[in-house]
C-alpha cells in the first residue's frame, strides 16, 4: 500500500531533494507544522522537499501495531528510491533511528534522541495515566506485557517487535553526516517536540532550511 | 559553602526552562512560578503525556535516574514540591 508523502517543488528542476524523515509517534505532530515550513522554504532555496508518511503514522491505513523499526526502514528506502536525483537525508528526533538504510548523498540529523528514551517516555505517560485511573502499573509490568501483546502507551499500539527494537535502538553511522542540536551553537529555536501543545516557530523553520541548505554546499550535493 | 546555592539556582533554572518547553509557557510564565504555583490539576497544559515528557527531561538535563515508585501526585502538585525533588535527586 502506497503512503501519502507530502511533496513540494521548487520552481525549476530541484538542486537535490531533502527527503525529511519525521519524529516518532506524538513528536511528529508536534513538529509537523514547522517542518513544513522549513520546507517551503527549502524550496524557495531550489530544493525538492518530501516529508513521507511512515507505515502506521499521520494518514496511513497501516494499523500501527502492524509495524516496527525495521519496516519503517524498509519504507524509507523504497521511498528514496522513486526519487530523482541526489537525496539529502534530513532527520528530527527519533526520526535518526531509521534514516540509516536510504541511499542518500548525505545526512541531516536534528535533536537526535535513543529509542530507549522515547519508549520510557511512552510507558512513563502510560503509568501516570493508569495512576490517575487507579491502576497500578510500572515500566517494569509494562515491559513484561510488551514481550507478548501489543502494548498501548499515550494512544499508540506498540508491536512486541516495536517495544523491543525502540528498547535498544540508536542512530547508526552515515557519512557525510552533519548532527546538530538547539542551541546557540546550533538550531535557534524551542524544542517544538516536548510543547504539550502544538505549536509553530517560523524562525526556527527559516534557521532549519538555511541549515540544509548550507550542508548541501558543504557536502557539494549543489 | 557557595557551591550547594549555586547547584540550587542551577537546578531551578534548569527546571523553569524545562517546564517552559514542555508546557510551552514563555519566559515571563516560567520565571513567575513560585514554590506554590500548581502544577498538575492547576495547568491545563500539565497532562499525563506531560508528566511523563518531564520525567524524562529532567533525567536528561539533570543528570539523574528517577525510578517510578520514587513518583507519587504530590511531587508535581505544586513547582516547589518538583523542585524540593530534583533538588534531592541532584544531591543525593
Amino acid at each position: 500500500m502506497s503512503e501519502h508523502r507530502l511533496r513540494i517543488d521548487p520552481a525549476g528542476t530541484p538542486r537535490a531533494t531533502i527527503l525529511i524523515v519525521p519524529p516518532l509517534f506524538e513528536e511528529a505532530n508536534r513538529t509537523r507544522r514547522t517542518l513544513v515550513l522549513a520546507m517551503r522554504a527549502l524550496a524557495a532555496e531550489g530544493f525538492g522537499a518530501m516529508l513521507p508518511d511512515l507505515p502506521g503514522q499521520n494518514e496511513s491505513l497501516v494499523p500501527l501495531e502492524q509495524v516496527d523499526l525495521a519496516r519503517w526502514q524498509d519504507a524509507l528506502v523504497k521511498v528514496a528510491a522513486g526519487i530523482d536525483g541526489p537525496i539529502l537525508v534530513a532527520s528530527v528526533r527519533g526520526g535518526v533511528l531509521i534514516d540509516h538504510q536510504v541511499k542518500a548523498a548525505a545526512w541531516w540529523r536534528l535533536g537526535p534522541v535513543g529509542g530507549s528514551s522515547l519508549l520510557r517516555t511512552l510507558m512513563r505517560a502510560r503509568v501516570s495515566a493508569d495512576r490517575e485511573a487507579g491502576l497500578t502499573s510500572s515500566l517494569e509490568s509494562l515491559q513484561e506485557e510488551a514481550k507478548t501483546r501489543p502494548l498501548l502507551v499515550a494512544g499508540n499500539r506498540l508491536s512486541p517487535e516495536m517495544v523491543a527494537q525502540l528498547g535498544k535502538s540508536e542512530a547508526q553511522a552515515v557519512e557525510p553526516l552533519r548532527n546538530i542540536a538547539l542551541g546557540a551553537d546550533g538550531i535557534a529555536g524551542t524544542p517544538l517536540w516536548l510543547r504539550a501543545e502544538p505549536g509553530e516557530d517560523a524562525a526556527m523553520a527559516a534557521a532549519i532550511a538555511a541549515d540544509i541548505s548550507a550542508w548541501s554546499t558543504t557536502c557539494g550535493i549543489s | 559553602m557557595t557551591e550547594p546555592a549555586t547547584k540550587a539556582s542551577g537546578v531551578d533554572a534548569t527546571l523553569r526552562a524545562l517546564l517552559a518547553d514542555v508546557l510551552g509557557l514563555g519566559e515571563a510564565r516560567a520565571a513567575a512560578l513560585t514554590e506554590d504555583s500548581g502544577l498538575f490539576g492547576e495547568l491545563p497544559e500539565f497532562d499525563s503525556m506531560a508528566v511523563a515528557t518531564v520525567l524524562t527531561e529532567m533525567e536528561d538535563r539533570l543528570g539523574i535516574l528517577i525510578d517510578d515508585d520514587e513518583i507519587d501526585g504530590e511531587i508535581f502538585e505544586t513547582y516547589g514540591n518538583l523542585l524540593a525533588f530534583s533538588l534531592r535527586k541532584v544531591t543525593g
